[in-house]
This record gives structure tokens, sequence and C-alpha cells, in this order.
């Protein structure tokens, strides 16, 4: 973090003295705001000795997903922006009318959420639906836990499990081609409905691999914003640089989708896919990258982040091949969310020994 | 309030079985995805809870304390398979939408559960009317479950389409998942309502 701050402050040193810069310096400034307002550090033990909160946390991940947003615009079109917008709108209502009702501050934490949940579902998706997907997310994944910080649950893969069981048809079937070439989606609202399928759904039901390539760049059908393994794992590098998101998380669910996929593909050649594509198709990426990784559900010691991330990936290569639905991502990240309070709680008697509970 | 006012309201609200004493759940959660499954669940509730009651505040005196479990279980089966019967006879679209739930009321804890603590111990009148309370409170929370799951499930309300044929089904309404969302949502709202007191 401290590399940024200060290649930062030279920026601001440099455009300061150039008044012909014009607006540059206001824009430095205004960089430097999100990334690093407010200066407070805090007051009660433990001292930390970086000032980072819940604000300056929650607009770090949002700067970590602007690539794979802007490539969920040139892909599906403008389309993509409003049904951001109107997730941050209806998720936004929700979660200031509990504040309120609780009298509580408002929390940053919903911007994260209000951005991942639209990225998550496929392009077709109806607003209205995507409206009922994040106020349910809010409210049921975070709100009667008692807000932002107490939730077992991903509030955004709630909201998309919710929609899953609740419009099947138009969560699972309306998968479009994303365009390319040119301007692409830059200069249409929308796509006209050619239904396809997703590369893990090709291959769950007719067997077929579609190229690393397309996989790789993101020329394939998915939902918003998982299609580019490329954007986002320059995404993700973004945050495990400046230390936001753990680099043990996705390493091991990563690596245990490769090394689990490759032993499956030996067993089961006809349902487990081979690793690579299993890495790059589908929602891996960005559930490793973005999902997993949220320090409010993800397990908070570093043992229990192996663990964590050992039993994600074989969750996911399980659901892939084995069950019903082609990805097993969402499923996998919401069920392991429900052990990582036991998976501490093992690192932590296995290091200090029986922790004395504060209750009887 | 008078003493029969206040048992009657105790059963609607204050010891709701499902969104305050949290029984008989199995049905609850069973039978809620149409509006006409709760309003018969509830009646035949309300007819078995009434009649066994009075029957057990005018012989509980005499019944040993340790056969009263099975003379109790033997009274309300003899009430349930009137129900049972009736409902074959003259509603079998409905009796076979209920299946087996028809025939689980004899299990219901709710209605063991009253006659055990209330009816054995008071009068007949009293029985009566705190059976008709807690079996108004049950078809209330019945009643509420099954207008939300149908709503939103179908896009109607005793089979009538009310929401336009537009309206695209939430399909897990009417599945064991809107059961139990919906179950939460009502008892997070009546507790907000009137909070229980910590004792």
């Amino acid at each position: 973090m401290n590399w940024l701050k200060e290649s930062l402050n030279d920026l601001s040193d440099f455009t300061a003295g150039r008044p012909y810069l014009g607006y540059a310096t206001e824009v430095v400034d205004t960089i430097e705001a999100i990334i690093f307002a407010p200066t407070e550090r805090s007051q009660e033990r433990p001292f930390l000795r970086d000032f980072i909160d819940v604000k300056r946390y929650m607009a770090l991940v949002v700067i970590g997903i602007v690539p794979a947003t802007l490539a969920s615009i040139y892909f599906y079109g403008w389309r993509a922006l409003a049904m951001i917008l109107v997730s941050y709108v209806a998720g936004g209502i929700a979660e200031v009318g509990f504040t309120l009702a609780r009298k509580e501050e408002i929390t940053e934490g919903f911007l994260v959420t209000g951005i991942l949940f639209p990225l998550i579902l496929p392009p077709t998706t109806p607003l209205w639906i995507v409206a009922v997907g994040i106020i349910v997310g809010v409210i049921l994944g975070k709100e009667v836990f008692g807000g932002t910080g107490y939730n077992i649950f991903n509030p955004a893969l709630v909201g998309r499990v919710f929609l899953t069981v609740t419009f099947p048809v138009a969560m699972s079937s309306n998968w479009v081609e994303p365009l390319t070439g040119g301007w692409a989606g830059l200069t249409k609202y929308g796509i006209d409905t050619v239904t396809s399928a997703t590369p893990l759904g090709q291959f769950a039901n007719e067997g077929t691999l579609v190229g690393l390539k397309e996989v790789f760049l993101g020329t394939i059908p998915g939902s918003l914003g998982e299609s580019s393994a490329l954007l986002l794992i320059i995404g993700g590098l973004f945050l495990i640089v400046t230390k936001i998101a753990d680099w043990r998380i996705p390493l091991s669910y990563l690596g245990s989708v490769m090394a689990f996929s490759y032993l499956g593909t030996f067993l089961w050649p006809n349902q487990v896919a081979p690793p690579v594509f299993q890495l790059l198709a589908g929602g891996l990426l960005f559930g490793a990258l973005f999902m997993a990784t949220d320090p409010v559900t993800a397990p908070t010691t570093k043992g229990a982040k192996w663990v964590y991330g050992l039993f994600l990936g074989v969750m996911t290569v399980s659901i892939r091949a084995f069950s019903g639905y082609p990805e097993g991502v969402m499923f996998s990240i919401l069920l392991i969310n429900m052990f990582s309070p036991l998976m501490d709680d093992m690192v932590m008697t296995h290091r200090y020994g029986p922790v004395q509970k504060p209750y009887k | 309030m008078n003493n029969t006012t206040e048992i009657f309201v105790n059963g609607l609200w204050r010891d709701n079985p499902v969104f305050r004493q949290i029984l008989g759940l199995c049905i609850t959660l069973a039978i809620t995805n149409r509006v006409v499954n709760g309003v018969t669940m509830g009646v035949a509730v309300f007819f078995v809870l009434v009649a066994s009651s009075f029957i057990v505040s005018v012989i509980g005196e005499y019944v040993p304390r340790r056969v009263r479990i099975p003379v109790y279980m033997l009274i309300i089966a003899t009430f349930v398979t009137l129900v049972y019967m009736f409902l074959r006879a003259y509603f079998t679209g409905l009796s076979q939408a209920l299946g087996a739930y028809v025939g689980l009321i004899i299990t219901n804890c709710i209605i063991l559960g009253r006659l055990e603590s209330f009816s054995s111990e008071n009068g007949p009148w009293e029985s009566v009317v705190d059976a008709a309370g807690i079996s108004a409170g049950f078809a209330a929370a019945l009643i509420a479950m099954s207008v939300v799951r149908e709503l939103l499930g179908f896009g109607t309300l005793f089979g009538i389409n009310v929401l336009g044929s537009g309206w695209t089904p939430w399909v897990s309404m009417i599945l064991a998942p809107g059961g139990f969302l919906v179950l939460g949502l009502l008892v997070w709202i009546e507790r907000s309502i009137s909070p229980v007191e910590e004792g």
C-alpha cells in the first residue's frame, strides 16, 4: 500500500506546480481521496499501523472490479450499466431503510455488493429481477444477521441463489453470445436474444470444449462480469498487491480446483473437464478473487484460509461434474461460508489449546 | 377485557401456535402453497381441536394420569377420521391436494399440547374458547403464509388470477425454500410488532 501512496504523492506534487495540466490536479486528488480518506487511525486497541477502514476497503474492491465492469459494457452493451444502476438504487433503498430503522450509521459495505451482484447475472436478466435479487440479497443475506460485518453468507451470492431457484428459466437458459470487434456493445443498448450455451454448459450437455483463447479473453457466453479471465486476473492482482484480498484464498481455491480436476479427468473423463479449462471458464476466477476473499464471510486465520480454499475447490469440481448444474462456484462458496467460523475455531484450538468461551 | 375474550385473544395473537410457539410446522410448511389448502386445513384443525378440547375438559378428571396420552390420542383420532372421511366424500380434489397431512393432524403438537396444558385443567367453556382462539390463530397463520406464497408463486388467489397473465411465477415460493423463507419473515414481522418478553 505504501508504494501506491508514495506514487500518488509524487504525482500530486508533479501536477501541483504545473497549472497548464488543468484538471489533472483535481483528478489526482480525487483518486487519493477515494483510496486514502479518511485518515483517522484506530483509537482503540489493537492499534493499526495503516488507517484502513470499511470505506477505503470497499473503494479499493470497487476499483479492482472496474476492468471487468468495463468489459461487460463492451461485450453486452449499455444495458449492463443499467443493470448495475438498478442494483445500486434498489439495494441502496433496502440498505438505507434498514439503517434508518435501526438508527445506525450507513456503511459502505453495500457499494461492493451492489456492483458484484449484477456482474454475476446473465446479461439478459430483466431489470425487475435484478431489483428483486439485490433486495433479497441485502435483506436475507445481510440485514437479518445484523448488517455489514455480521453476515454469514456473501449477500450478493444469496441474492443470486434466490434468483436461481425462483426464476429458473430467466436465470439459466437465456445466455447470449457477446459482441466483439470494433465498438461492439459501446454503440448498442442490449443484445437481441439469441440463446446460446456457456462453455461449462456445452461441456456438461454435449461434451465439447471451447477454445482456451476465447475463454481467456472472454468472447464466450456467460454472466455479465465473469467472461474475461484476463481482466478478472488484472483486477484480482490489484486487490492482492494492495493486500485487500488475501492471496492464500485464491491460491488454494484455484490450486485445489486444478488438482482435483486433474485427478478427475483420469477417473471420469466424460464428466470432469480438464484443469485449465475449468480454471478459466465460468465464474471460478470471479468467485475466487472477489467472492471467496470477502473478509466478512471468509475465515480470518491463515491456516483456515488454506483449508477453506481446499474445500471450495473440491465442492466446485464436484458440483460442476456430478450435479444438474453446469456451474458450481456460487453453491460452493455459500456452502463453505457456513464452515468458516468452525475452521477458524479449529485452527485457534490447535494453536492455542481450547479457548474459554465467553458464554456458558 | 373479560376472561373469555382474553383467552381467545391469547390464542389468536399472544400465544399464536405458529408465530409464537413455533408448533405445527410440518403442516404449516407443507400445505401453504395455495390459499384454499390453508383455509381447509385451518377449518379442519378448528373442528378437531374444539371438539376434542370439549370432550377432554369434561372427562379429564376421570382419566387416570398414566393413560391420559393414549386417551387423548384416541379422542383426536376419532375427530380426524371424521374430517378425513368428510373431505374424501365431498371434496375429493382438496383431499388429494392435502394428501397425508389431514391424517397427520393426529400427531400435531398444537392439539396435544392444548389438551395437555389447558383443557385437562379447565372447565368446558374456557376450553372451547381457548381451542377456538388457538385454532383461529393457526388458521390465520396458514392463510397469511399461503396468501404470500400463492400470490408470488402462481400469481393467483383461490385459483383466480389476480396479478395478470404477464406475471412471472416465483417458482421457489411454491417449493420448500419459499415455505421456510415466508415463515421466517412472518415470524420476524410478528415479533417486531409485539416483542417477546424474555423470561
